[in-house]
Formats: C-alpha cells, sequence, structure tokens
C-alpha cells in the first residue's frame, strides 16, 4: 500500500467516523429546537394564563376602579381645603382625580387589549412599570423591582437547597449501606413530618429559637442597623438564615432521605453491582460507579420537582420570617392586584422553569449512557 | 465589717446622686430629641413584633394593634405598656334603594323607620366587650366619641344614646309594623312578599371584627324572621357592589363599612354631610339616598358654616343628631381603639385619633424614662414603601413618621385636642369678618372682628409661570378684593439661624419657594406642570387672596383668604416650608426641580408614569444619580431654581454654601433628604427594610419643650351628693375632677355639663356646674328643677370636657327622689 492509498483509506475512515458525529449534532439540534419551541408554547400559554387568572378575566378592573374612588373618597374627607367648594365643584374635584388615576393604571383600555400588552412585554422580557408597588429603593420598573428582591430568595433557598441536596445524598448513600438499622428506621418513622411545609417548621422554631430561648433572631435579613463592614454583615446574614434554612430542611430532608435511599436500595441489588461484588472490586468504587451514576438521573428528578415545590412555597416562608424576596413580593403584588409585577415574576418563574427543564434533559444524557437525546427510543 | 458595709451605702448613695444629677443636667441641656439614635425595622407580623418587645429587640412596635389576645400578652407583661388611639369606626351601611328592587324583591331598608329600628336591634355592648374584647366604644350617634364635637354636644348625645339603646323587641315590634305596611306576611316565623322569604344581602367585610359583626347583625335579623344571605368580602371584592353597584339591583342589602379618622376633627361637620346626603359623592348609593329636607338642609348649613354663634350652631347639631338617627342610612356600632405596644421604659405622644405613628409630636417626645440618649429600635409594619419627596412622595402612614421626625414645622398639632401651637412661628393674630363663628383657645393668638378686610393691591394672588413673578392682587382683581380673613404671623429673630441638617442656614428663600410650588405646578406653562396638581391647586385658588411679605427680618408674613377654620388657630397660614410629605429646602428641592423641569424625573407618580420616567425618591434608589448630576451641574453653573424671582433672595455667598454643603452631605449621607427636624437620615437600607435616624445635634429647641404631651390629660370623676330628695327642694352634687389623683385646674377645663334623666330615660334636667376650686365643680338642681323630677329613681349624669384633651369624661350616679 502507498502513502497516497493509506491517506486515502485513512480520510474514508475519517469520513466514516464524522458522519455517525454530524448526526448526533444534528438530531440534538433537531431536539433542542423541538423542545426549546415546545417549551415556549408552554411558556406562553402559562403566561397568558396568568394574565387572565391574575385579573380574573377582566374583573379586576371593577375592582381597581372601586378602590380607586373608596382611596380619593377617603382622600377628600381627610382634607380641609375643599370646605369652601360647592358640591358641583366637589363632584368636579373627585372625577378628575379618578380620571387621573384610571389614566395612569391603563384602565381606559379595555382590558383585552392590554392582555396582549402584558403578555408582549412579559415575552420580550421588557416588564415594564408596575402599577401599584415599587422597588424597595423606589423604582417603578418590574426589572428592578424584581432584581432586587431576587438575590435575598436565591441565596435563602440556594443555600438551603445546595444543603439539603448534599445532606440528603450522603445520607441516603449511607443509610442504604444500612438498610434495617436503627437509624434508618428512625428517619422512616420521621418521613412524615415532611408532610407540612417549611413555614409551618418556622413557626416552630421562632417560638423556640427565638421567643422562648432568645438566641436567634425573629426573622429578617441582617441584624439593625445593618453592619457596614463586609465580614460583619455576612456573619449577621448567617445568623439569620439559620432558623429558615433549618425550617426548609426539616420540612423536607426525611423525606427526600427516604426516597433516595429507596433508589439506592433498588439499584443496590442490581446484576452489574452483584457482578462487581463478585469480582471484588472495592465497595467506594461500587458506590460511586454502580450505584450512585445510575440512581443520579432519578434523584436529579425528584431533587427539581422538590425545588419547583420549595419555590412554590417561597411566599409563606418569606413572610412568616419576614424575609425580603421574591416570594414576599409575589404575595404583596396579588394583594395589590398589581399584573406587571405578578406577570414579571410568573415569567421569570417560567423561564427559570423551562431553563430548568432544558438542562435538565440535557444532564440526563450526561449521567445516563442509556438515555440517547434525539433517538427515538428513551428519552429525558 | 459594718463600717464597710456603710461606705458602700455611702458610695452608692453618692453614685446614684451623680448619675441622677448627671440625667438631671443632661437633659436640662438637650436640645431636639432625647434619644441619639433611631433604628426602624420593617416587621409586618404582630406575634412576633410582641416576641420582639419582650425579647428587648424592639422598644416600640408603631403598628396600630386591635388584637385583644396580643393585647392580653402586652397587658400581663411588667415590661411592656401601650398608648391608645380611637381613631376608627364601625358603621352598617343600608342600600335604600327601592322598596321593590328591579329583581321583583322587597327592600326593607328603603323605609327609615326599619333602619331607625335596627339601632334597637343591635347590642352594642356585647359587640365592643365580646367582639372587639373591650377593645371599643359604643356608639349609637353621628360623632365620634374621641371627636370634640361630641363633648360640645355631649348632653344632646347622651340622651339620644339612652333612647337607642339596645331593645330587641323593640325592633321586632317595629319592623314588624312597617313590613305589614309593605304587604309582607309572616309565615312560619319568616317574611314573606309575594309568596317569597324576604331575602337580606349582607356584603360582609372579612379582614377584621366587621365579620363577626356581619354575623351577629345577620343572626339578628334572622331572629326577627329575615332570610339572611351572607356574602363574605375584601375591601376589593365588596367595592364593586356596594359602592359603584346599582342600589336598584339588590345585589345587596347591608354592609358592613369601616372608617379611620387620621386627625382630631375639630368640625366634624363634614361626616354628616357625606354620610346623609347626595352632595359630596358621585356614586350611586348616594345618589340613592333621600333624606328628610330638613335633614338635608342642616347638614348643609353645618357644612357651609351658615350660622352666626356657637349656640345656633349646637342648636343644628342637635337637629343633625336627632334626624340622622331617623334617617339611619348607615347606623354606627362603634369607636374601634387600637393600641400601639412599646417597652416599658419608654414614653412617647400618642396621637388620640392617629396613634403614635401619626403624631407630629412623636420625634420629640420619645425617650427612655431612665437616661438621656440611647438607640431606640421601633418596628413598623412598612418601611420605604413608596419614594420619598415632600411634594408628591410617599404617603403611607409609616413612611411619614419618618419623614415627621426629620421636619420642623411652623405650628405643632395638638395630639389630644386637635388645636396647634407655634413651634417655629412665635405668635399670630387673625382678623375675621363680623359674624364669622371663629373662636380662640390658646392665647398665641389674636383674634379682632371687623366689619370688612381689604386685600392689599401689592399682596401676591397668584404666579406667572413664563415670567417667573408672583401676580399681584391689583392685576388679578382690578376692582380690589376682600377676604374673609386675615392671617398675620411673626416668626421669631432667630428664625435664620435655624440649620437644615446639611449645615446651610436657613432664608427667606425656602419660604419663598415653597410659595411658587404652591402654584407653580399647576400651570401649563410650567415645565414643572403636573395634572395632579392641578384639582388641589383648583380649590386653593378660590379661596386663596393674596400674601404679602411684610418683613423678611424679622419675618412677618400676611395671607389674605375666605377660608377659615372655627377654631382661629386653625385658620393661621404660616407658609413654613413643610410640604404634604416632608420638609426640603431651595437647594435640595432645587435639584429635583432641575431634572423634572428637564424631563428625567418627576415628584409625582402620575406624571412620572405619563413620562415613561422614575418618580424621585431622595433617600434611596435610581433617581439618586440623577439628582447628584443635576447637583453637580447647578453648582457648575451657578443656577438657582426660578432664577428670575428668586435670585433677589439668594445671594451668591449663599448660593455657593449650598451647593457645596449638598454636595458633602450626599457624598457622606448617600441621599438628598435633608430637613431642619429632630432627626436626619444617616442611612436608608431599602432591601433590608430599615431606616437609621440620628439626633441632628444644631436642632434649637430644648428638648423639654413638649414634655407636657407624655400623655393625654383624661380627667377622673366622682359625683358627691343626697342619694335622695324632696321633690320642690333644692338639691347639690359636688363633682370631683382630677388627673393622677390630683385636682384638675379649672382653666384646663372646657366645661362640666349635667343630665337628669328620668327611670324612663327621659332629659328631665340639663344644666352646666359651677367651679367652685381647682378639682371641684357645683350642681345646684333648684326647687323647680326638683319639682319636675318624676318621684322614684332619677339618674345624675356629669359630662366633664377639657380643653387638654378631646374625649369627655362620663360619670353618673343614681338618687330617689320622693315628694
Amino acid at each position: 500500500m502507498t502513502i497516497s492509498e493509506l491517506q486515502q483509506v485513512t480520510k474514508v475512515d475519517t469520513s466514516r467516523k464524522r458522519k455517525p458525529r454530524l448526526d448526533t449534532l444534528s438530531r440534538i439540534l433537531r431536539y433542542a429546537v423541538t423542545r426549546l419551541i415546545g417549551l415556549f408554547v408552554a411558556i406562553v400559554v402559562g403566561v397568558y394564563l396568568t394574565i387572565l387568572i391574575a385579573n380574573m378575566g377582566g374583573h379586576v378592573d371593577n375592582i381597581r376602579k372601586a378602590q380607586i374612588r373608596e382611596s380619593v373618597v377617603m382622600a377628600i374627607m381627610g382634607m380641609q381645603d375643599q370646605a369652601r367648594l360647592t358640591p358641583e365643584e366637589i363632584v368636579q374635584f373627585q372625577e378628575s382625580m379618578v380620571a387621573l388615576e384610571e389614566q395612569r393604571l391603563g384602565l381606559d383600555k379595555p382590558f383585552f387589549i392590554r392582555s396582549f400588552i402584558y403578555l408582549r412585554q412579559a415575552l420580550t422580557l421588557r416588564l415594564g412599570r408596575s402599577e401599584q408597588l415599587v422597588s424597595d429603593s423606589g423604582s417603578r420598573e418590574v426589572r428592578n423591582i424584581i432584581m432586587e428582591r431576587l438575590p435575598a430568595t436565591l441565596v435563602l433557598f440556594g443555600t438551603a437547597q445546595l444543603l439539603l441536596f448534599f445532606t440528603a445524598v450522603f445520607a441516603a448513600l449511607f443509610l442504604s449501606r444500612r438498610y434495617g438499622g436503627w437509624i434508618d428506621r428512625l428517619v422512616v418513622a420521621l418521613t412524615p413530618t415532611s408532610a407540612a411545609p417549611g413555614w409551618f417548621y418556622g413557626m416552630f422554631l421562632i417560638l423556640v429559637f427565638a421567643s422562648l430561648l432568645r438566641l436567634l433572631p425573629f426573622g429578617g435579613m441582617v441584624d439593625a442597623p445593618p453592619p457596614k463592614e463586609t465580614i460583619p454583615y455576612l456573619l449577621s446574614l448567617v445568623k439569620h438564615m439559620i432558623l429558615p434554612v433549618a425550617a426548609i430542611i426539616v420540612s423536607s430532608i426525611f423525606l427526600t432521605i427516604y426516597s433516595w435511599r429507596t433508589f439506592f436500595l433498588i439499584y443496590s441489588s442490581e446484576d452489574y453491582v452483584e457482578m462487581a461484588k463478585a469480582k471484588g472490586l472495592p465497595s467506594n468504587m461500587i458506590e460511586r460507579r454502580y450505584v450512585l451514576r445510575p440512581t443520579l438521573p432519578t434523584i436529579i428528578t425528584s431533587f427539581a420537582l422538590m425545588v419547583i415545590g420549595l419555590w412554590t412555597g417561597a411566599i409563606v416562608l418569606e413572610t412568616v420570617f419576614g424575609w425580603p424576596g421574591l416570594g414576599r413580593l409575589l404575595y404583596q403584588a396579588i394583594g395589590a392586584y398589581d399584573t406587571p409585577v405578578i406577570v414579571g415574576s410568573t415569567v421569570i418563574y417560567a423561564y427559570l422553569l423551562g431553563v430548568t427543564v432544558f438542562l435538565l434533559d440535557i444532564i440526563y444524557a450526561l449521567v445516563d449512557p442509556r438515555v440517547k437525546v434525539g433517538a427515538g427510543g428513551a428519552r429525558a | 465589717m459594718l463600717k464597710r458595709s456603710r461606705l458602700s451605702i455611702v458610695c452608692l448613695a453618692v453614685m446614684i446622686m451623680l448619675i441622677g444629677g448627671s440625667i438631671a443636667s443632661s437633659a436640662a441641656e438637650r436640645t431636639g430629641a432625647w434619644v441619639d439614635d433611631i433604628v426602624v425595622i420593617e416587621e409586618q407580623r404582630e406575634p412576633a413584633a410582641i416576641g420582639m418587645l419582650l425579647a428587648g429587640e424592639l422598644d416600640m412596635y408603631a403598628q396600630t394593634m386591635s388584637d385583644p389576645e396580643l393585647l392580653a400578652q402586652v397587658q400581663s407583661s411588667p415590661e411592656l405598656t401601650y398608648s391608645v388611639s380611637y381613631g376608627g369606626y364601625t358603621e352598617l351601611t343600608f342600600n335604600p334603594a327601592g322598596p321593590e328592587f328591579a329583581n321583583g324583591g322587597l327592600n326593607p331598608f328603603a323605609v327609615p323607620r326599619i333602619r331607625e329600628a335596627m339601632n334597637w336591634l343591635i347590642d352594642r355592648d356585647y359587640i365592643c366587650q365580646e367582639l372587639y374584647g373591650g377593645m371599643a366604644i359604643p356608639r349609637i350617634v353621628v360623632i365620634s366619641g374621641a371627636m370634640p364635637d361630641y363633648a360640645r354636644h355631649a348632653d344632646a348625645v347622651r340622651a339620644l344614646e339612652l333612647q337607642y339603646a339596645y331593645d330587641f323587641e323593640k325592633a321586632k315590634e317595629v319592623v314588624a309594623e312597617e313590613m305589614t305596611k309593605l304587604g309582607a306576611q309572616l309565615v312560619g316565623g319568616k317574611w314573606q312578599y309575594k309568596g317569597k322569604p324576604v331575602v337580606l344581602t349582607g356584603i360582609i367585610r372579612i379582614e377584621d371584627e366587621r365579620k363577626d359583626i356581619g354575623d351577629y347583625f345577620a343572626t339578628q335579623l334572622e331572629d326577627i324572621g329575615f332570610t339572611v344571605e351572607r356574602l363574605y368580602k375584601t375591601s376589593a371584592e365588596a367595592g364593586p357592589i356596594w359602592m359603584m353597584g346599582d342600589p336598584n339591583a339588590g345585589e345587596w342589602s347591608f354592609y358592613t363599612g369601616g372608617w379611620v379618622a387620621s386627625v382630631i376633627n375639630r368640625d366634624y361637620a363634614i361626616v354628616p354631610e357625606q354620610m346623609f346626603t347626595r352632595r359630596r359623592m358621585p356614586y350611586p348609593l348616594w345618589q340613592a339616598y333621600n333624606p328628610d329636607p330638613e335633614l338635608d338642609e342642616a347638614c348643609r348649613r353645618l357644612y357651609y358654616c351658615e350660622f352666626s354663634n356657637m349656640e345656633e350652631r349646637a342648636q343644628l347639631w342637635h337637629k343633625v343628631l336627632e334626624l340622622t338617627m331617623k334617617d339611619s342610612v348607615r347606623i354606627w356600632i362603634a369607636d374601634t381603639s387600637d393600641y400601639v405596644p412599646r417597652r416599658a421604659n419608654v414614653t412617647v405622644a400618642a396621637d388620640l385619633a392617629a396613634a403614635v405613628a401619626g403624631a407630629q409630636l412623636w420625634p420629640f417626645t420619645i425617650r427612655f424614662v431612665d437616661k438621656v440618649g440611647g438607640t431606640m429600635k421601633i418596628g413598623l409594619p412598612s418601611v420605604l414603601t413608596a419614594p420619598w419627596n415632600p411634594i408628591a412622595g410617599s404617603n403611607w402612614v409609616y413612611d411619614q413618621m419618618m419623614t415627621r421626625g426629620t421636619a420642623d414645622r411652623g405650628v405643632m398639632y395638638d395630639p389630644f385636642t386637635g388645636l396647634v401651637w407655634p413651634q417655629r412661628i412665635e405668635r399670630a393674630e387673625l382678623v375675621a369678618l363680623a359674624g364669622l363663628p371663629i373662636a380662640k383657645t390658646h392665647d398665641w393668638v389674636e383674634v379682632e372682628f371687623v366689619d370688612e378686610i381689604q386685600v392689599p393691591g401689592d399682596a401676591w394672588a397668584d404666579w406667572d409661570p413664563v415670567e417667573q413673578r408672583f401676580i399681584t392682587t391689583a392685576e388679578k382683581f382690578p376692582e380690589g378684593t376682600t377676604a374673609n380673613v386675615k392671617s398675620t404671623v411673626y416668626y421669631p429673630s432667630e428664625l435664620y439661624d435655624t440649620k437644615w441638617h446639611d449645615g446651610s442656614n436657613f432664608s427667606i428663600a425656602d419660604v419663598l419657594l415653597g410659595m411658587i410650588l404652591t402654584f407653580d405646578r399647576a400651570k401649563e406653562a410650567s415645565p414643572m406642570y403636573d395634572e395632579s396638581a392641578v384639582a388641589t391647586f383648583t380649590a386653593f385658588i378660590g379661596y386663596h387672596k393674596g400674601v404679602k411679605i411684610v418683613s423678611v427680618d424679622p419675618l412677618i408674613i400676611e395671607t389674605y383668604s375666605d377660608s377659615y377654620s372655627l377654631d382661629a388657630e386653625l385658620s393661621v397660614s404660616t407658609w413654613y416650608p413643610i410640604y404634604s410629605f416632608g420638609s426640603g429646602g431651595w437647594h435640595n428641592l432645587g435639584v429635583v426641580i432641575r431634572a423634572e423641569s428637564a424631563n428625567e424625573l418627576a415628584f409625582s407618580q402620575g406624571k412620572a408614569d405619563k413620562l415613561g420616567v422614575e418618580q424621585v425618591n431622595m433617600v434611596a434608589g435610581p433617581t439618586l444619580s440623577i439628582l447628584s448630576k443635576n447637583l453637580n451641574a447647578a453648582a457648575a453653573e451657578g443656577w438657582i431654581p426660578y432664577s428670575k424671582f428668586l435670585s433677589q433672595y439668594i445671594g451668591e455667598e449663599e448660593m455657593n454654601t449650598r451647593w457645596s454643603n449638598l454636595k458633602k452631605w450626599f457624598s457622606s449621607k448617600g441621599h438628598f433628604w435633608v430637613g431642619t427636624g429632630p432627626f436626619y437620615i444617616e442611612k436608608a437600607y431599602p432591601v433590608e427594610g430599615m431606616v437609621h435616624l440620628k439626633r441632628f445635634a444644631d436642632y434649637p429647641d430644648p428638648a423639654t419643650k413638649w414634655e407636657i404631651f407624655g400623655e393625654p390629660m383624661l380627667s377622673e370623676v366622682e359625683i358627691d351628693g343626697p342619694g335622695q330628695i324632696v321633690s320642690g327642694n333644692e338639691a347639690a352634687y359636688d363633682v370631683y375632677v382630677s388627673f393622677k389623683d390630683e385636682p384638675y385646674a379649672v382653666e384646663y377645663m372646657d366645661m362640666v355639663k349635667y343630665l337628669v334623666l328620668s327611670s324612663a330615660g327621659e332629659v328631665v334636667v340639663v344644666g352646666e356646674a359651677e367651679a367652685v376650686e381647682d378639682g371641684l365643680w357645683q350642681i345646684v338642681l333648684t326647687a323647680e328643677e326638683t319639682a319636675e323630677l318624676p318621684t322614684g329613681v332619677n339618674r345624675l349624669e356629669v359630662i366633664a370636657a377639657s380643653k387638654m384633651v378631646s374625649i369627655p369624661t362620663f360619670e353618673s350616679m343614681q338618687f330617689v327622689s320622693v315628694k
């Protein structure tokens, strides 16, 4: 074989190798585009439904109009200056105040038209201006309102979720090795405690550690006044996070450990694990390669569902702990019928959820070799 | 050993004396606020706030609370105490449409007698004791018990209170009589109309005790034969139905209403005018009212002050009180009281209507009882709720509480009477047209009545936004004009020594900017034009006749106006630069004016939304950078606001000093909130929900200035006299009036009235007691009066009204009259 022939063969071989890779790439792309379109449609539907629900299909307009009139009445009752105006002037005075406020809130346009304006703004992430709420620093931009609160929520729930994930994984692995032991039975016995949400435990923790023992603060994010230096500020933040983080963890930990430990047990009894044991592989290697890795997709799915559940609990938990996060903001926005803020918060959640689901698809493929993205068979 | 012990005691005594002496001496020298720092913390959870008070994490929780269980917790702890306020009240609003609704259903509440009978149907004592846990006082008449008009007309009020006391059987009887007239029949204990049950639909608010009240009332109605449908609604859900809906549609029959008074209203005539006539409200419910013409006219005359003296006013009030009961388109249930808990070592002035958060005096009076200085931690349910700016900023009561701490004012509201006292001004004179029912209470204002008040031609009547100058009265009213009142305020000579928080001296330009802004924002030709300012300005310009700076130093200002109050003190216009939502100097407000003129931001939310910019927040947020940019530009260009006019009053030195001071302030504190009050904002923490206020060391007044307002002087009354009198013989009773076991000074008392009521509840005698000495008044029932009394048990009711507090005290004793 000459050198040129050899090169030709090599080229052929290379092209043979590249073709499946291109196929895979195009399959992944096709899959990604299809999934993204699907998720986008889901987000559009979800956001529009939110707009409809948050406005009670337009009924909120009536509520708002009545609220405006009531507040104008109260304002006028509190004013002394109008004492010398005639009834006609008073009526004119009231009507002009009402008209200005209705115009400001866009109530002079039909709800149907406004609903599509809300939708367009939401989908393009131009979240617009709020109608009632302002950000803590006084801005009406919904983006500022949300972005000011998002870090507080992320730091609280991020910390709690990371702690929960790693504690639960290791505890579950540990228990799977001690199946039937007293610790295992204790965890199983405590599993029903996860039926109560985090805020429920929060109230007890506040009662015990803040009210009775006076060891930890009742709530809030930092001491008053907030420390000026970074390190004391962070330490103060950590002190204030202890109870809410504990509440989140307590409300989920036992059920999580129990279910994950069950997954580990199921995968521990697979034939290939028995084979590995028979081959005399070290237990650490068996745990990591033959038990943990195949169990991870199930655990990640379970964790993702739990994370979504925890986000929805943020509204009450943050209120119970006086934590200045996104959950409390959403609660205030719902109370004030502030559609742009409700839609803005929902769209952020929707996009976060969409991104999470999309990433999960990818992570699934990475951690589980049996999953073939875009293939006709198994899908994440 | 004994010697050592004695020595220790002596040392301890010396130490105590030294410490006590040092507290007393530092208290005497102290200016401005008693405490050094106040940290305001957002805390929405009431139970947690009580826990924090007990744990010492908070010193006061300035939310007005009404939860009886938490009150019991506060009362049971020796570490806690509380202030009480009486601003809220609840009522039942009836739908007066009909008697047949559009859907054919019968509306019994279309009949005034049935509405009137509802007064007998409800047991207000039960509601106050059981549903409010004692945190409310029964209210039967249109005047709230916390308002001065209640004390003024206490005799008429008392008679009505007895007449309309709980009487279930009477209510049932009247309702039966009127229902029969309407053609309804009682079938099996249930009222029916045209063969169908008479259904009353109640809109029951669910946010507070009104849910229980609504349920109670519904049950009472069911007990007299009605079928009741209960609709439980929030405020937002209820509004479109009861306020905006067509009353004839029959969607509702009664509504559990609730109102809050944020100030002690010295002239309560607005309430009957607004609640019982069609004139004030253009909404469907009010337009369905059909008041008795006599009531309508009496309400109107009271409201427009169409009476020539207080006796005539009293007669009108008596008529209104009686006829509103007959009309009963609303019936009153209770004056609710709220409490503000705090630690026992904290004292503070609390407004009788607006509690601590609404009291102008709170920053001047709050202190630890055992020390001068220290850091006070105050919890509030919301902090920095809306952008802060003095012109159209946050009107949230809790934001306002903090801004009040940073502001000074010309006159200070008395938290117990609703009158005002001089704060930055020295004194005032009021000239009024003869025949106007104006009276004074305090000596700082002189009142004179004249036949005509001519407004001088050089007074400022309006503002030209293009030329930037005031339009004189001579220009606006070429024929000349007159006014109802002229007030002249005299500021002290040391006014211009007053400091703004950034170290700048107060100047006449600060006052003048306030005058300009009163007009300019409502002028379409001005770059500061703001639609939302027009309505208020229209009201103002309707009665404003002119303002004149008589002297700049010392500052003397005359104001000519057609607007006046019954109290001379409240008719005085000071023009001190305190705006609706805080105070500000020409320099820090000037920076905002510069930015708003360039459409970079706006004072009001309405204008900001229209322009698509941010509403200015002078303590935090994205507008600070815009203000900083404008400050630098103003300083570099030597710019001043409304320069065509104000440059006559602001010299170059003042201008440079102000810009320089403001720059230093912003660089050090990071905000533009500059006032002249006893506290300044050290730092605002928006996300954490905290504000740090620091004592302003340059505040001029002694800290002791408002000390006497620590506690309302609610009098205690005791009656002493014969338990049995002989008809036709004179009888005398002693009335002891005291406050904290000390005699109540006669000069502090407004009056001591008495009523003698028969066992049937009829008022037989009304009179005023005579003052004998401080704390002692005497009632003498003449022989003629005792002769009129029926034999048997009678009751002597005494009403003591003070000038120091708007709430009167009632006491009564029974005696037997024999022939």
